[in-house]
């Protein structure tokens, strides 16, 4: 990697640091070598379809050829009866659930739908949904068993996208579903599961007074997380009941209660470990097969090992939604925005549950609009249920509302840049969603875009520059860590969270901190359900703010137990004890004179001082800071072919502090060529009867290396002060503004602008043909 | 007797759970104080603050949670609770 930003451009963008909090650490923002670095460059670190257990069977998933229809019946007897088969399971096998939404509305569970998801009962409701499962001795058995199986099916007409499937006379996924959130009540049924409004001000007279308006609608196709690692589970269940599960995963701890709650068992039956994990950017935070090999393990008694092939992963698991929008903003001549409004249709697949709301909340969030209002609807389809994906709902939402800025730029004769920070929120500026912005972040990103030298480079023929930014809300919420000290010293930090993204290179660095010793003296492991407290999932950019809220806790209670420790030893009150650089010290002169006692020494004296030194850290941790990320790209089109190449990107993040710069840095390029994928290749094509053509990745194209430039990663630190080392989150808001910014480049390089993604060759050709658009010669 | 804080709540929450009204006074010290004056104003409405909100006290996002401090004349802003990728 290269120098942190902060070196490079020292010059240029010392003055955004220094408005920063300064405090220097001596182990918080520097980049040691990663601890998951060897286990997995060697091969020895266990992904969840590396693990083993004697006498494992393997378990495999009968799924739907259809895109919606009714079952009549399944017979598995023939497929019992196969020699090698130990068992087969279906809806049958799960206990039913009421229907009832259960927690928040965004993300309401309801066990009616997530048990119909797992293995589907009354219908199946897209190509890929699991309808029976088998354990054999042998992959071949088992697959030979599903063959064996005969569903009777009603074949039934299906609709996939989101503008067809809310027609009042689209074919109904649930017959009795009526919308959510319409006074009155709708007394027919349809596909639109949930209606939602935010507003704030008064539009019309917001519209009035502006100078300038744009109304454009935009289309976005369904994407995938598209992680490397497929999902796989190994689950063994004994007689007595107790069962564990070894899966990779975003939270071992939801892994856990939905298994328990999807089999009907208690969640304290059940041992969930965290392997290490390919991948997830949301679409593990969820359950596919866990409960699947749990049921068949509890039916044979032998551990059952899954793991789904891409193609499986394609046509089963979620992606996020496609959306239909429209988007209308009103600015004054000098670029002052007064009114925005817009309305966001997202596929929720085939249960209730798009990322809609976020989309309606994250719209308009970088900015200060006195008037403004969002409307959202929640749609079902025949595809699968949509899962979360890296910020769900606001990169969709930045495509149209940031492509909608660009136009009022253009019209105003602004800079992009320069138009959004006249416009830029910043704290307590009003949001849509109700209160005022808690922290400022977002107008540093523009002037780190403003300030950078390539900026203001020169652009050849064909070449357009884009801007865009994005907003998250980053997340807190439960964690839980342990400490403990070892003989010489050194120290276990037990996370609760899974390490998607180098939180056991965080944790370790924010402990190493807060004890004042080395960091190749603390050691950071992923401690399993039964060995540390709950702790939600690693999702929402919260793990480092809100599981480091744990670890610098549960260090803390160490520290303490340390001073009184060597208070003991000295014979002097705890309060005549300070600690400072991994030791303890006598608090002042006239304490005596006591030679300091390293972490090192007092753990030499445990037995004589109290046994064991160990503690946990648990916490409902809030008060966490939103990011703000704000990118400008460079691109070219080939005017023949329509294909786009990005030549330049550069993407500046408010991260709060960066605890490991490297991994910081990892986290932005990953979000941002995501987001190029998501722009130009990334789409499901069905065929006529609704089946997925392209399941695979050589079809379904995400970038790859040679696709792409070096992402230039700018590290904004404003510190959070509700860290207690300034930390933000910073996994998701990376991914918002990529669309946008490269629709923006599109159109400022062959002045052709783009309403749909993805702006593949053959769309953005026919689009500039449409356009008269020729190119450069 | 606690110190008075302000209650909000979006248009959605209100029209469908406070007959449309958006703001209240309360006394409280701790966010449950809040929820249980809520609570007894609208039976019910606690345990929908608790299932389906997060809470923004003077504009800093945290679970809604019974332990939370809020300060005296700060606002308590109940949204629609928050999910991560």
């Amino acid at each position: 990697m290269g120098l942190h930003r902060r070196d490079r451009y020292a010059p240029i963008l010392e003055t955004l640091w220094m408005s920063a909090e300064a405090k220097e650490f001596k182990w918080v923002g520097t980049r040691p070598v990663r601890p998951d670095g060897v286990p997995k460059v060697t091969g020895r670190a266990q992904y969840g379809a590396d693990y083993r257990l004697p006498g494992e069977l393997i378990g495999k998933v009968l799924r739907s050829p259809h895109a919606h229809a009714r079952i009549r019946g399944i017979d598995t007897s023939k497929a019992e009866a196969l020699p090698g088969v130990r068992a087969v399971v279906t809806s049958a096998d799960f206990p039913d659930h009421p229907f009832a939404y259960i927690g928040p509305e965004r993300v309401a569970q309801n066990f009616w739908h997530i048990t119909r998801n797992i293995m589907a009962r009354e219908k199946v409701l897209y190509e890929g949904h699991a309808v029976a499962a088998v354990a054999a001795g042998s992959a071949a058995v088992a697959e030979e068993a599903l063959s064996l199986i005969e569903v009777d099916y009603e074949v039934l007409a299906h609709v996939i996208d989101v503008d067809e499937a809310m027609k009042p006379d689209a074919p109904l996924l649930f017959e009795d579903m009526t919308t959510r959130g319409v006074e009155p009540a709708p007394d027919k049924p349809s596909n639109i599961s949930k209606r939602i409004e935010f507003g704030i001000g008064d539009l019309e007279a917001g519209f009035a007074v502006a100078d300038h308006i744009v109304e454009e609608s935009f289309k976005t196709a369904p994407v995938h997380q598209g992680y490397i690692e497929t999902h796989a589970c190994m689950a063994r269940f004994d007689a007595d009941g107790q069962g564990e599960i070894w899966s990779s995963s975003q939270g071992h701890f939801v892994v856990r209660a939905m298994t328990a709650k999807l089999l009907g068992i208690s969640p304290g039956d059940i041992r969930a470990t965290a392997l290490e994990i390919g991948g997830g950017f949301g679409g593990k935070t969820i359950v596919y097969l866990e409960p699947l090999a749990a049921a068949l393990s509890r039916k044979c008694s032998q551990p059952v090992r899954m793991q789904m092939t891409r193609e499986e992963v394609f046509k089963a698991t979620g992606p996020t939604s496609g959306a239909s929008m429209s988007v209308k903003i009103g600015c004054t001549d000098d670029g002052k925005i007064t009114a925005a409004d817009a309305t966001f249709n997202f596929q929720a697949g085939a249960f209730p549950g798009s990322p809609v709301v976020n989309a309606c909340m994250c719209a308009f969030a970088p900015y200060d609009i006195e008037n403004a209002r969002t409307v959202g609807y929640d749609v079902v389809c025949n595809r699968p249920k949509a899962a979360a994906y890296r910020a769900p709902g606001s990169p969709i939402s930045a495509f149209g509302v940031e492509s909608v800025l660009d136009m009022l730029a253009k019209k105003t004769g602004m800079d992009p840049v320069e138009f959004r920070l006249k416009n830029a929120a910043r704290q307590g500026t009003q949001m849509v969603y109700g209160p005022k912005l808690s922290h400022d972040g977002y107008i540093e990103t523009l002037e780190a875009l403003m300030a950078h030298p390539d900026y203001k480079k020169p652009i050849g023929p064909n070449q357009g520059r884009g801007v865009a930014s994005g907003f998250w809300f980053n997340g807190g919420g439960e964690s839980s860590a342990t400490v403990h000290v070892n003989d010489d010293g050194t120290v276990i930090v037990g996370s609760g969270s899974v390490d998607v993204g180098g939180s056991r290179a965080s944790m370790a660095l924010m402990a190493a901190e807060t004890f004042g010793v080395d960091y190749d003296k603390v050691r950071c492991v992923v401690s399993d359900t039964a060995s540390v407290g709950y702790t939600h999932v690693t999702g929402g950019s919260r793990v480092t703010f809100a599981t480091g809220i744990a670890v610098h806790q549960a260090c803390n209670k160490v520290i303490d137990d340390l001073r009184q420790r060597a208070a003991m030893i000295w014979d002097v009150d705890v309060d005549a004890v300070e600690w400072r650089d991994g030791a303890a010290h006598p608090a002042g002169a006239n304490v005596g004179d006591f030679e300091p006692l390293t972490i090192g020494e007092l753990a030499a004296k445990r037995a004589l001082t109290g046994g064991p030194i160990g503690a946990a850290g648990t916490t409902n941790a809030g008060a966490q800071a939103p990011g703000f990320s704000s990118q400008f790209c460079d691109i070219e089109v080939d005017p023949e072919t329509g294909h786009v190449q990005v030549l330049r990107f550069i993407a500046a993040q408010d991260v709060g502090r960066a605890i490991h710069p490297s991994y910081v840095e990892g986290q932005i390029q990953g979000g941002v060529v995501q987001g190029i994928g998501w722009a130009l290749n990334e789409e499901y094509i069905y065929d006529d009867k609704g089946r997925l053509e392209n399941a695979g990745f050589l079809d379904y194209r995400v970038p790859v290396a040679s696709d792409l430039p070096m992402i230039d990663a700018v590290l904004v630190e404003v510190p959070n002060p509700s860290h207690p080392y300034g930390v933000k989150g910073v996994g998701e808001v990376n991914i918002c503004p990529p669309m946008a910014a490269i629709a923006n480049a599109i159109d400022q390089a062959v002045d052709t602008r783009m309403y749909e993604l993805p702006m593949s060759p053959p769309r953005l050709l026919a689009a500039m043909d449409a356009n008269g658009a020729d190119g450069d010669d | 007797m606690g110190p008075t804080v302000q209650v909000r709540f979006t248009e959605g929450f209100a029209r469908a759970f406070t007959g449309g009204v958006r703001e209240f006074e309360v006394e409280a010290r701790l966010l449950r104080d809040v929820i249980r004056a809520m609570n007894e104003r609208f039976p019910g409405l606690g345990e929908r603050l608790v299932e389906e909100t997060t809470v923004a006290i003077d504009g800093m996002m945290h679970e809604t949670a019974y332990f939370q401090p809020v300060p005296p004349g700060g606002e308590v802003f109940f949204i629609p609770k928050l999910e991560g990728g």
